[in-house]
């Protein structure tokens, strides 16, 4: 009887420690918790105590999740080390996730755990914008006289990829133009001149085909003019010729427009051409950057920071893209720090993603601002850079991003899939897919 | 700086021991309950033991399950809450999605080809493996092989294998090409080679499970009706078509069954190998894009509920058929 006694103790307890154990925090229960370090922090919205009395245990960790990687995440943490230790408030903790970022970052917002802060790329703030995932921080914006929240000191169509339906939500830390690198030894040889900012798509053309050469005799080419691979965008080319692939207004996708299929028969004709470019599988097997490095394209359309200008024994030059028949447009890589909305800590949030936007601003180039993006700032930056600075400077006023809508992601398989992938098989002709193809990118609109 | 694992691993450590010791504690009381409602000690024994299985099946199986068809009338992006949009997401997909066809296509003929071709394959190699030969132990563990090499291992070998300028496949076939004077063929990245591409990955498959078993039925017919035949005589195709395929007929029948749920399943290679949009998208691979891709989780399950039904119907038509064609020794015919 004794026994019995005791199993039906058993029995009450299990049911208890499972009803304790469906009902746990996510932290664990006091008593295995050490003296709080970093996670128990006053309220965000009450201001931190004095700094003096504040001991730096009672920081709050704002979390902040990026793609970068190792040497990246080195560079960065100098940042975050200085800002961390100018603040008593909070202190920024940096979560990298460079494999698979973008399915990792989705799936810890969908799950509650996200990071405050997180890199966006410039084709995702709409999308999670559009759920709801992120936080508005266009009043915060407005009451802050910090240089990084002064919103007329960005490029327009920069800071636009940080927008959604006239609202902010984060703020842009790079602003990378594409520029021309040119191999000078290949020009001096070919007896050209080299490339400066009165290019214009036909000349670039005409250069590249006297610089696609057999310099062995053996029937194939085996130095070109150029190299194209899906990079740069094709949108770039679109937008040079006065087109757009997403009007500004997001109401149209008017990719058969004249201005878009000229632009579209431009780039059709540079891809895997024998006259100006090396073919697919060549690309595939020595790598497309790395043709340029190892001498082999006289010309690569590549990211202001791009390390193709700093080659051993190498002698390269930056020139601005050419010309094209409206304006000499040039491709954006942009990317904001964002809020996740869930954050229990909104008022420190938006003043570390302040700070750091300020820090990363002082990092990487180009910075998003006018006040920032000049030719000395540039190679105050970035020292290596000094001799490309005038170019990428010079490049930084022309720079356009994506027209991005919150359903991108889907948009580009489309366009990726069904638009440009027959036209780099030379399976089809622009004008003949563009009018279907403009229904069926349309059906993505909001 | 550093976060201790006080903060990171040990909550989650001790969290998981709590389940788990709670998790038998409930099995003791459900069994104390039991035995308290007079049950006999052998089932209160066993209701106890199967316990944890039976939760499992509840939580992790049943409860989602119900949520998919649940969600499947909805629309969810998992940031805000399911907002019910009733039969929509399935108007949607036979009316408006213009991909879903070609995706049911895709999957619809790769099934159709994948099962019948496997069958025979399956059969041909277990009926070698089912030779007396010398050493024929080796030649069963090295046939078995694929059956336990990762998925995914083999799916991004096959990629490799099957890539149109550098895959292994295309360097064998170069004789071919240059005698008939023919572009090398572009495999899966060619939309009409597509389902041929697959379909060879699939006969990769033929090669274990499925041999194992057919090769465990071939193994079940008795001795004595070879004798019987070879008595009578019986030539050896009247031996195979008399004795052998009948009585081999209930393991085919488990294979065409598991072989069509595979097949319409396919997903590990559809996952890892792009096939251009022209030629669809495998089903499977198509509701993973919608959910987890486009955040569209009411219209994926919507998707996922239909490929269930399909799987049923197509399972209950081979199940009424197969009165026609598989025999159970017990049976009169």
């Amino acid at each position: 009887m004794k026994s019995r006694n005791v199993w039906n103790l058993f029995a009450a307890l299990a049911v208890l420690s499972l009803i304790l154990a469906a009902c746990a925090p996510t932290t664990a229960p006091a008593t295995t918790q050490p003296p709080a370090q970093t996670t128990e922090a006053p309220a965000a919205t009450t201001p931190p105590p004095a700094a003096t009395t504040q001991p730096p245990a009672q920081k709050v960790t704002i979390r902040l999740t990026t793609w970068a990687g190792t040497g990246e995440s080195a560079e960065l943490q100098q940042i975050l080390d200085k800002i961390n230790a100018e603040n008593t408030a909070f202190q920024i903790v940096h979560e990298p996730a460079p494999d698979d970022y973008y399915t990792k970052m989705q799936t810890a917002l969908a799950g509650g755990t996200s990071a405050d802060l997180i890199w966006l790329s410039q084709e995702w703030v709409a999308n999670l914008a559009s759920k709801g995932a992120l936080l508005d921080i266009s009043d915060y914006l407005k009451g802050d006289s910090s240089p990084a929240a002064q919103l007329d000191d960005y490029f327009p169509d920069v800071l636009k990829t940080a927008a959604y339906n006239g609202r902010y939500y984060g703020l842009p830390w790079i602003a990378q133009p594409v520029v021309l690198y040119y191999n000078k030894a290949l020009f001096d040889a070919a007896g050209l001149s080299y490339p400066d900012e009165t290019w214009t798509w036909d000349t670039f053309k005409e250069a590249a085909a006297k610089l696609t050469k057999d310099l062995n005799g053996d029937g194939k080419n085996d130095q070109w003019g150029f190299t194209l691979n899906g990079w740069p965008p094709p949108q770039m080319f679109v937008w040079q010729a006065g087109g757009d692939v997403i009007a500004a207004d997001l109401k149209s996708c008017p990719v058969d427009s004249p201005a878009a299929i000229q632009a579209l028969e431009f780039y059709t004709e540079l891809i895997y051409s024998d006259k100006y470019a090396p073919p697919q599988a060549t690309i595939q097997e020595q790598g497309f950057g790395e043709m340029f490095k190892a001498g082999k394209i006289a010309m690569f359309m590549g990211g202001a920071a791009d390390d193709l200008d700093r080659v051993e024994g190498l002698s390269v030059g930056v020139a601005p893209v050419p010309r094209g028949p409206a304006n000499r447009a040039t491709f954006a890589w942009t990317a904001s720090t964002v809020i996740a909305a869930q954050t229990k800590y909104p008022d420190l949030a938006y003043q570390a993603l302040v700070q750091l936007t300020e820090g990363i601003h002082h990092w990487k180039i180009a910075p998003p601002r006018k006040s920032l993006a000049t030719a000395e700032a540039i190679a105050k930056i970035e020292p290596r850079k000094a001799n490309s600075a005038a170019a990428i400077a010079a490049a930084v006023p022309e720079m356009r991003a994506f027209n991005v809508i919150p359903q991108h992601q889907e948009w580009d398989s489309v366009f990726w899939g069904e638009f440009m992938d027959p036209l780099f098989q030379k399976k089809a002709q622009p004008a003949d897919l563009a009018p279907e193809m403009r229904a069926k990118l349309e059906a993505f609109l909001p | 700086m550093t976060i201790s694992a006080w903060e990171t691993y040990y909550p989650t450590l001790l969290r998981w021991l709590a389940t788990g010791g709670g998790l038998i504690l409930l099995m003791v009381a459900l069994y104390r309950i039991l035995r308290w409602f007079k049950v006999k000690p052998e089932a209160a024994n066993g209701y106890a033991l199967v316990l944890p299985w039976i939760l499992g099946l509840l939580i992790w199986n049943l409860y989602p399950f119900g949520r998919s068809l649940y969600l499947s009338f909805t629309e969810y992006n998992i940031f805000q809450p399911p907002k019910w949009v009733g039969l929509s997401n399935y108007v949607r997909m036979f009316t408006r999605d213009p991909y879903f066809w070609p995706s049911f296509r895709l999957t619809l003929s790769y099934a159709a080809l994948n099962v019948p071709l496997g069958l025979l394959g399956s059969i041909g190699v277990a009926l070698l493996l089912n030779r007396p030969i010398k050493g024929i132990g080796i030649w069963r563990t090295i046939y078995y092989l694929p059956a336990v090499l990762p998925a995914a291992a083999v799916a991004l070998l096959w990629r490799w294998m099957l890539s149109p300028t550098s895959g292994l496949i295309n360097f064998l076939l170069q004789p071919v090409y240059r005698l008939l004077n023919v572009e090398p063929l572009a495999w899966y990245t060619d939309s009409r080679l597509v389902l041929p591409a697959f379909v060879i990955m699939g006969m990769w498959g033929v090669f274990g499970a499925n041999t194992v078993i057919l090769l465990a039925g071939l193994k079940n017919i008795p001795k004595e009706l070879y004798e019987v035949a070879e008595i009578d005589g019986a030539s050896n195709w009247h031996k195979f078509t008399r004795v052998t395929l009948p009585m081999l007929s209930s393991t085919m029948f488990y294979n065409v069954i598991t072989g069509i749920i595979g097949s319409l399943q396919i997903f590990t290679q559809a996952f890892f190998i792009p096939i251009p949009r022209a030629s669809g998208t495998f089903l499977n691979v198509k509701i993973y894009q919608e959910a987890f891709s486009y955040g569209r989780f009411g219209y994926a399950s919507a998707l996922a509920w239909f490929l269930l039904l399909v799987i049923l119907l197509l399972t209950l038509l081979v199940f009424r058929s197969s009165s026609l064609w598989v025999y159970y020794e017990a049976e009169k015919r």
